[in-house]
């Protein structure tokens, strides 16, 4: 059961952010409500005015620049059957496919996702292995921010109250890259998401580049450098030797807590355990191996 | 529309095919505008967080969870709900496809799932099975284990379309049809006393059947092979007529208007004048009431009633099965976080909500025991401190608080000389295992409307197991007679023993009563969360063998945390310690258990009543015992099953079925001989489990003058399939089609008399009631054809319809009408079965034991501690099964609701909080967590129901936990003591054992 509040449903940015700028800490943007509304239902959130984003100009939009760019108002389906990031972010559209269930997915958007910032989020692990920069609008205009410096936290972003989440912007690897997602867990959010890509030479001998995100553990997700360095330049070949050391390397760089999804000591081990085989899974990919990819219960490979 | 924003809009959209204009406030969520302004009553609130999927409805074709979807976005928009999917009387495919594959138990989730099947379906026809369990990761079902359901939506695109349907009823036949043969036409006295000597012949005709069983045929097994071999004792010598309704899986009677979303439930229901409630609950485990002011929520407007337990003086505001230990609100003093402290009934849900807000409570926290060790230690603090008023349970007299102590009952049971056995025994394995505090989850949470009439008789619509408990509790609190309280029940949305003895009734009523008008409470599922639980336990065991493998002695000692309240624990904790052994022989016992008070939820029945806690040490221990003496764990359990005919103790039942052909079946379905992969270990566990004795069941048969038949009996229908089993019986005997019997939905004030259901009682009790029923006006309509035709009953016999002698014929509606006249009139057949009191240790003889076998194969992912199941068997000795399809389903569902506390469940408490009490955060099985699984039934048709049938649909849940443990063991060599066996614990145990310097002594 909700509250009463009012519902705005203002045609561009600009009025929407000069709703939220008005009427302040009363107002809270909405888009699929999949979050929020559960918030509410909860009296967790009581905001007395709603504003609603999915019919602000650009919002629902996914174009194609020189990077992809994903409007905020977007949801997980559409992502999921856009042949433009089936193109361009394959990985992008096949996480899409296992965002929550088909009704979150259904309603539940980009923008939501990150503007929330659920520690347990598929999107903001992934997209930081992107390069992801997030478009700001507000009353004093449009900023640009990286995915990492926009989630501060767990469920803290550098949104101002008056600004508005309006897209992200994915930098695409380059084709042929070998990436892959991991996300593992028993609980209804993933205890664990590993993003993974590998960018090879041309004659896919090397890894020329490599990204490398953790996510759900710590209380946001981040890209983890010292595995990043130590890829760097691995002969394809070779990748297998260095992954228990890779898995090492991850683990050593997030800090997790006990909580319901597991004791911060088994937490770190499963990074290890699913950096290392995230790493083997992209460097079959890298090989152009046909081998399936292997299961595991509990985890999704993406 | 203007920025300026606002709270009412016109919306218009098509809802199923028709076009809708409404006037709806913003905040108005989409099922509530369905539900409440369109009737549109399919979508079902259940988990109200966009897990579970029982609101799903299709929005431009996609599916939506309509509790978390504000109303006004579907302007413009098509809106399918489960009402819309039929094409007038036709059913959509998706429907009859669940109704064929038995997909269909609650109808809780039915119309979510079969949207959401209707929505992949429309995208893609011919979805792969992981495209099929994909698109149900957010669906729920706690009834039937998913199989059917997932079977239901291959079979619509063609992949099984040999299961298809043909003609309409009972068009699924399943091998053995025709070659049945059932028990003579025993004449019964509508009273019989199975209790007493000489009534057990009689009751279910026990030694009179032969002939083999009906056999049921999945997609595994056809006919011709295993199934069809067994044969049973007297084949060929036995010459009753064939049977034609008992055996075969006939449609549900209910599974119509369960697909179409016209079940309804006590959710459902709108009384006129009827108020809307919500309770406000504490916060914390344990605090003193220093004021409870409700001045302001009284006049918020809309408020119409606020009680809290201060004002409670006007009735007797405790009620309890075991202990009348629980007042309807708190009073003084609230024991466990989520204990009712004040209810408010307002006009709408959302005023009444809002003055939840505006009542005053200053708690005074108090320390807390939230853990069996805090309650047990010296000094903890006590949840109760008086002594608690008897309950109304009969047999609980004997139950008994030990002042002082948190310790609300003990229970020990001997035989022999325990302690000198084990002393003598050549093996002793023991160990203390635990079993946690797990939630039913029943996909419909708790609600009761409750209406007091102008002549003081109250009405109560409940989501309740067992009318007639409510009633006694309710006339009681109440101090009406027993006629002047009337409970009813309409469809139930699962239970598994949740719903057993009063929960919400006696509040609602109470509401009701001081608002002078009716009163509806439903509670959402974070609420079931404070309102019961499975008790979970610390059992330590030791058992002793001979070294030839005989069991020698069991010593049990138990903890069962039973909660806040006592509900129904001492019941559960004494009844399972009883057959803490097993199906299994065992000269000395020393069985004790404790049932023990802890500042939490409510412990209560729970599909197994206590026994899966006992059986989880037992069987666990039978493996350790079996590796110790170099033993096969089949053959060491072989040797020490009770046999057919044993004594189980002086007095009881003696053991009622041949359980090592439920074993040797179990094994030889699992290929326990066969070679296995490097990478999985097979397990297995048995279990055996008492129900309720005495118990009492009544039943009126009624037969009309067209000749159709109406059955009166109060077993609830919540999804195991009871109407249908019933039906089934009072068809067979009468010898009319299915389609002309009637199940009336229990009603105290028209429906008998009926215990309980549960304990997996109703088929036998219930059933047999029914069948001596129907039996009596068998004998009514022979006696009248025989009077007209001239001719001794004895030549005369049912025969679709009318009654036949070899040359004659007499229709009901003719042999009616020679008995009253063309006005009309019709016979009343009466059934009771009442085995009274019996020697038997708990004082009443069970009906009948329920026994099943588990096999389980797993594998590992030892780096993670993940355990997959990989496939698992459940063979249940149930004497027949009436209607082997929806058997089949119940245990589907025990086995998948077994794995959810072996594997997933576990309500979690940290600093005396419950952190993961909604579905968001306590993660159930879901359809992908369903190994390969086969559901088989022994039928020796030795049990003491109809047409030898026994109690069933518990027994499938209970050897789960101990067969993946043990077939854990047996891959791993890890032993684990702790459920559920979450990845971490796992993954502790391995490490433990890869490094037992590092890690000796951590937890396992
Ligand atoms: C049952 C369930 C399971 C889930 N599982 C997963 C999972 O496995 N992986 C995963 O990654 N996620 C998961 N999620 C999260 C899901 O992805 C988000 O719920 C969804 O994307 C949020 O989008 P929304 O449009 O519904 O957001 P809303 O609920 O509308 O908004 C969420 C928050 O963001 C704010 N907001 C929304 N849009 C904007 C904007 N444009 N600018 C500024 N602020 C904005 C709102 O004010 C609100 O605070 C799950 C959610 C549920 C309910």
């Amino acid at each position: 059961m909700l509250r009463p509040f009012a519902l705005h449903r203002p045609g561009t940015a600009e009025e929407a952010c000069a709703l939220l700028a008005t009427l302040g800490e009363d107002a809270a943007p909405y888009a699929g409500g999949t979050e929020l509304l559960l918030l509410m239902k909860l009296g967790l959130l009581r905001p007395r005015h709603l504003v609603d984003v999915k019919r602000l100009a650009g919002f629902d939009v996914i174009t194609d620049g020189g990077s992809l760019t994903l409007g905020a108002a977007v949801t997980h389906r559409a992502v999921e059957r856009s042949p433009l990031v089936a193109a361009r972010c394959p990985l992008v559209a096949a996480v899409a496919r296992h965002v929550a269930n088909v009704r979150v997915r259904n309603v539940g958007t980009v923008g939501g996702n990150l503007a929330f910032a659920d520690p347990h989020s598929d999107l903001a692990t992934l997209f930081l292995t992107l390069d992801a920069i997030v478009q700001l609008v507000s009353p004093r205009g449009r900023r640009e921010l990286a995915l990492a410096d926009f989630t501060r936290g767990a469920w803290e972003t550098a949104r101002a109250a008056d600004e508005l989440l309006a897209s992200v912007r994915l930098t695409p690897w380059p084709q042929g890259t070998a990436a892959v997602y991991v996300k593992f867990g028993v609980h209804e959010r993933p205890t664990l998401g590993v993003a993974l890509a590998l960018v090879l030479d041309a004659s896919r001998a090397r890894v020329t580049e490599a990204r490398v995100a953790v996510g759900c553990v710590d209380p946001r997700p981040v890209r983890v450098p010292s595995v990043e360095a130590r890829l760097r330049g691995v002969a394809v070949p070779e990748l297998e030797d260095v992954a228990g050391a890779i898995g090492e390397l991850a683990a050593a760089a997030v800090e997790p807590d006990d909580d319901l999804h597991g004791s911060a000591d088994y937490k770190r081990e499963m990074v290890a355990v699913f950096v290392r085989r995230a790493l083997r899974i992209a460097a079959g990919r890298a090989r152009g191996a046909s081998t399936p990819i292997p299961q595991f219960p509990h985890a999704v490979i993406a | 529309m203007t920025a300026g924003g606002v709270s009412r809009l016109t919306i218009r959209a098509v809802v199923n095919g028709r076009p809708r204009e409404l006037d709806v406030p913003t905040h108005a969520l989409l099922l509530d505008v369905l539900r409440d302004d369109l009737d549109l009553k399919g979508a079902k609130r259940s988990c109200d967080s966009q897990v579970c999927g029982a609101c799903t409805v299709l929005v431009d074709g996609l599916a939506v969870s309509a509790c978390t979807y504000l109303a006004v976005e579907a302007d413009g928009r098509a809106i399918v709900t489960v009402e819309g999917l039929a094409d007038g009387d036709a059913l959509h495919p998706i429907q009859e496809a669940f109704i064929e594959a038995g997909a269909v138990q609650c109808g809780f989730c039915t119309a979510g799932m079969l949207l959401t099947a209707r929505a992949l379906l429309a995208e893609n026809p011919t979805p792969t099975r992981e495209q099929i369990l994909h698109s149900l990761r957010g669906s729920l079902c706690r009834c039937t284990g998913y199989r059917k359901i997932v079977d239901a939506m291959e079979a619509r695109h063609g992949a099984r379309v040999e299961e298809r349907p043909g003609s309409a009823g009972t068009r699924r036949t399943f091998g053995g049809e025709g070659a049945m043969s059932g028990p003579p036409a025993t004449p019964t006295t509508p009273e019989e006393r199975p209790g007493s000597a000489g009534a057990r012949r009689t009751f279910g005709g026990e030694g009179a059947m032969s002939g083999p069983p009906a056999t049921p045929t999945t997609p595994e097994e056809r006919p011709g092979s295993a199934g069809a071999r067994r044969t049973f004792g007297g084949v060929g010598a036995m010459s009753g007529p064939p049977l034609k309704w008992i055996g075969r899986s006939v449609r549900r009677v209910d599974a119509l208007e369960k697909v179409t979303g016209r079940a309804r439930y006590v959710t459902d229901l709108v009384v006129p004048g009827m108020l809307h409630a919500r309770v406000l609950r504490s916060p914390h485990a344990h605090a003193r009431l220093a004021r409870v002011d409700a001045t302001r929520a009284r006049a918020l407007p809309g408020v119409v009633a606020v009680l809290t337990g201060a004002d409670l003086t006007w009735c007797d505001p405790y009620c309890g099965p075991a202990f009348r230990d629980r007042p309807i609100l708190a009073i003084d003093v609230a024991r466990f976080e989520g204990e009712p402290v004040a209810a408010v009934a307002a006009l709408d849900e959302a005023t009444a909500e809002a003055a939840l807000d505006l009542i005053d409570v200053d708690y005074a926290p108090q320390p807390a025991a939230i853990t069996l060790e805090e309650a047990l230690a010296p000094g903890a603090p006590l949840v109760h401190t008086g002594e608690p008023l008897a309950g109304h349970f009969a047999d609980l007299s004997s139950l008994k608080p030990e002042p002082g102590t948190n310790v609300c009952h003990r229970f020990r049971f001997a035989r022999g000389d325990a302690a000198a056995a084990l002393a003598g025994a050549d093996l002793v394995v023991e160990d203390t295992y635990r079993f946690p505090a797990v939630q039913h989850y029943a996909m419909e949470p708790h609600a009761a409307v409750a209406a007091w009439d102008e002549t003081g008789s109250l009405t109560v619509w409940a989501s309740t197991q067992n009318p007639y408990s409510v009633r006694v509790e309710l006339a009681k609190m109440f101090g009406a007679p027993l006629s002047r309280i009337r409970v009813v029940v309409p469809h139930l949305g699962g239970g598994f023993g949740s719903k057993t003895y009063a929960k919400l009734e006696p509040l609602t009523a109470a509401l009701a009563h001081v608002a002078r008008r009716p009163v509806r409470l439903a509670i959402s599922a974070a609420e079931a969360f404070q309102t019961v639980r499975r008790c979970s336990a610390r059992v330590a065991m030791r058992v002793g063998f001979r070294r030839d493998g005989a069991l020698v002695a069991v010593e049990c000692d138990a903890q069962y945390d039973v909660g806040a309240y006592a509900d129904i624990g001492p019941r559960v904790v004494q009844k399972a310690t009883y057959t803490a052994t097993g199906p299994y022989r065992v000269p000395h016992v020393a069985l004790g258990a404790a049932a023990v008070y802890t500042h939490t939820t409510p412990g209560g029945a729970f599909r197994g009543f206590g026994v899966p806690q006992l059986a989880w040490a037992l069987e666990s221990l039978f493996d350790v015992a079996a590796d110790r003496l170099g033993r096969d764990p089949v053959d060491l359990r072989r040797d020490n099953l009770l046999g057919h005919g044993e004594e189980f103790a002086p007095g009881d039942t003696p053991i009622d079925g041949k359980y090592e052909e439920s074993l040797g079946r179990a094994a030889e379905a699992i290929g326990w001989t066969q070679a296995l992969a490097a990478d999985r270990g097979r397990g297995v566990a048995a279990m055996l489990k008492a129900s309720i004795g005495p118990s009492v069941s009544e039943a009126i048969v009624r037969l009309h003058a067209d000749g159709s038949v109406t059955v009166l009996a109060s077993a609830v229908e919540m999804g195991q399939g009871t109407r249908t089993v019933l039906s089934q019986i009072a068809a067979e005997v009468l010898a009319v089609p299915l389609e002309r019997v009637t199940v009336v939905p229990p009603d105290t004030a028209i429906t008998p008399y009926d215990q309980t259901t549960s304990s997996s009682r109703s088929t036998t009790m219930t059933g047999r009631a029914v069948q001596v029923a129907a039996e009596d006006v068998r004998e009514q309509l022979l006696r009248v054809a025989a009077d007209a035709l001239g001719l001794p009953a004895r030549d005369l016999a049912l025969e679709d319809g009318a009654v036949v002698s070899a040359v004659q014929r007499l229709t009901y509606p003719e042999i009616l009408a020679l008995r009253f006249g063309m006005s009309g009139g019709e016979l009343i057949g009466r059934g009771v079965v009442a085995p009274g009191r019996s020697a038997a240790p708990l004082g009443g003889s069970t009906p009948f034991w329920e026994m099943a076998v588990g096999a389980a194969e797993v594998s590992i992912d030892e780096e993670t501690g993940a355990v997959k199941v990989e496939r698992y068997v459940s063979v249940a000795d149930v004497g027949r099964a009436v209607n082997p399809l929806v058997l089949e389903g119940q245990d589907e569902g025990g086995v998948v609701q077994g794995l959810g506390h072996t594997l997933l469940e576990e309500m979690v408490y940290t600093d005396g909080h419950l952190v993961n009490g909604t579905l968001l955060l306590y993660r159930v099985p879901r359809a992908d967590d369903v190994p390969a699984l086969a559901c088989r039934f022994v039928e020796n048709a030795d049990g003491a129901g109809p047409f030898g049938a026994k109690g069933a649909g518990e027994g499938s849940l209970i050897p789960v936990s101990p067969a993946v443990a043990n077939a854990l063991a047996r891959l791993t060599g890890v032993r684990l003591r702790d459920l559920p066996l979450t990845p971490e614990r796992v993954w502790r145990a391995l490490r433990a054992r890869k490094d037992p310097e590092t890690h000796a002594g951590e937890p396992s």
